[in-house]
């Protein structure tokens, strides 16, 4: 990388800072700009779109058949079964989806094929999961649990921040405030930078515990 | 629902040294526990094994009256603690429930605590922890596994005590005494270990800590710890007369 740097001279060794220091600045202040894999938002073995089974508004999102469509407003615990309850939210199993799918969707939809491959309604090489890649995710020295946020902001709802195309009453409406508007993703990105700046800000505000040993142990 | 709010307990620990048997029980539900990595067969013969808390034997007497004396230790959870001030990232501190608390994520593994802790239980990671393939899915995922170059101790398992004042906020209970165990303390066959809030007068540790047989470890050092031992009472002897028992 340094050879061709010093061969163009000075102005491409600036550029080249120049980046790098765009890199570290966003990095520090939220998520550093997506080069050197730091992508947020990741390609899914299925392109799902939350706006299909999220939003409550009239979607670009045509499907196989060509009839424009209104998304189906989905409460996000629908599928995300365990965020009331439990430190996970949790992503539905294949069977799930396809307790919808084997029937709903046109035959022959590549991405919906993939679906019921995995649910074993066609093929036969049996069940397998869809390796879903995660977005969210926080360091392995972060203990967050959902339940107490979720309980908290649909007590309070005054405190949630975003706004969401899907339901907005109960715990949907409540995860836009770390999640963002996911009912608007056609592929769901990380909005908020979800650093610990973000949480101890929101904890103060709210007086939630601001102890290191309330998300450290 | 006041209760189960952070800040309001002070947590801490009653031992009684006289039903303890020494059966290391609490030692295996600690190592499985908090993911403690496994001491091998190298790591004991170098003196870097990690336990969070241990079974210390002592033979009082000489053979044939020889008797066997047992005495768990784990971090005291001092009030006033030598391994706090030394911190030059305040990676340990206490916190106002009452803990000696360390934070995994800012240790840069100085080890002035554990050359500062008088009861030899801060352990230093030497090696990444490494755990055989069959015990991989064993590990609990709610406690941080800790890399190489940080140090580690005693938790009073407070991944249980915040798993049960959520819960309670949750029933918007208060948190029961006796509802928050650790794993040594519900491991313990003889009930020789005994875990609550001593904010609460009417618990049980705040009663037993009333016997006249308490006494705290090396007490001369003003560490003022939260872990409150009970002496062993001796058919032959008077009740704390013991060396160990010189405090009351």
């Amino acid at each position: 990388m340094l050879v061709p740097v010093l061969a163009i001279g000075g102005l491409g060794v600036v550029a080249v800072m120049g980046v790098v220091a765009a890199f570290v600045i966003t990095g520090w202040i939220g998520q550093p700009i997506p080069v050197l894999g730091f992508e947020q938002t990741f390609d899914q073995p299925i392109d799902f779109p939350h706006t299909v089974h999220a939003s409550l508004k009239q979607l670009d999102h045509v499907p196989a058949d060509g009839q424009a469509m209104e998304g189906l407003g989905l409460d996000c615990t629908f599928c995300h079964r365990t965020v009331t309850t439990q430190a996970n939210a949790g992503v539905p199993p294949v069977g799930f989806c396809a307790t919808c799918h084997q029937v709903i969707g046109a035959d022959g939809n590549p991405q919906l094929d993939i679906l019921r491959d995995a649910a074993d309604i066609i093929g036969d090489d049996g069940p397998e999961p869809v390796n879903w890649q995660r977005v969210h995710r926080l360091p392995d020295h972060v203990r967050f649990v959902h339940e107490p946020h979720i309980r908290y902001l649909t007590a309070n709802p005054s405190e949630v921040k975003n706004t969401t195309d899907g339901v907005a009453t109960g715990p949907s409406g409540v995860c836009s405030t770390c999640h963002g508007n996911v009912a608007a993703m056609e592929q769901v990105e990380q909005v908020e930078p979800l650093k610990m700046g973000q949480c101890v800000d929101c904890h103060r505000d709210n007086g939630a515990p601001t102890d290191c040993v309330a998300c450290h142990h | 629902m006041a209760t189960a709010e952070f800040g309001s307990h002070n947590w801490g620990m009653v031992v009684d040294v006289d039903k303890c048997i020494g059966c290391n029980a609490c030692v295996i539900a600690c190592q499985a526990e908090n993911n403690i990595p496994l001491n091998s067969q190298d790591r004991v013969e170098r003196a870097r094994t990690i336990s969070w808390i241990r079974v210390e034997r002592y033979w009082e007497g000489d053979f044939p009256d020889a008797k066997a004396r047992f005495i768990p230790i784990m971090c005291q959870h001092c009030e006033n603690a030598p391994c706090e001030p030394v911190c030059p990232v305040y990676a340990t501190y206490h916190n106002s429930e009452g803990m000696n608390v360390q934070v995994y994520n800012r240790c840069v593994g100085t080890r002035y605590c554990a050359n500062g802790c008088p009861y030899i239980v801060r352990f230093f990671n030497y090696w990444e922890p490494v755990w055989p393939e069959s015990l991989r899915n064993h590990l609990n995922p709610d406690v941080t596994v800790r890399s190489r170059g940080i140090m580690e101790k005693c938790s009073f398992c407070v991944h249980r005590i915040r798993r049960e004042s959520r819960s309670a906020r949750s029933a918007g209970t208060e948190i029961a005494d006796g509802a928050v165990q650790t794993a040594c303390s519900s491991a313990c066959p003889t009930s020789a270990l005994n875990f609550g809030n001593f904010n609460d007068p009417d618990s049980k540790v705040s009663k037993m800590k009333e016997d006249k047989r308490h006494y705290t470890l090396l007490d001369q050092f003003g560490t003022d710890p939260n872990v409150i031992y009970l002496a062993k009472i001796d058919a032959d002897k008077k009740v704390g007369s013991g060396a160990a028992a010189s405090h009351d």
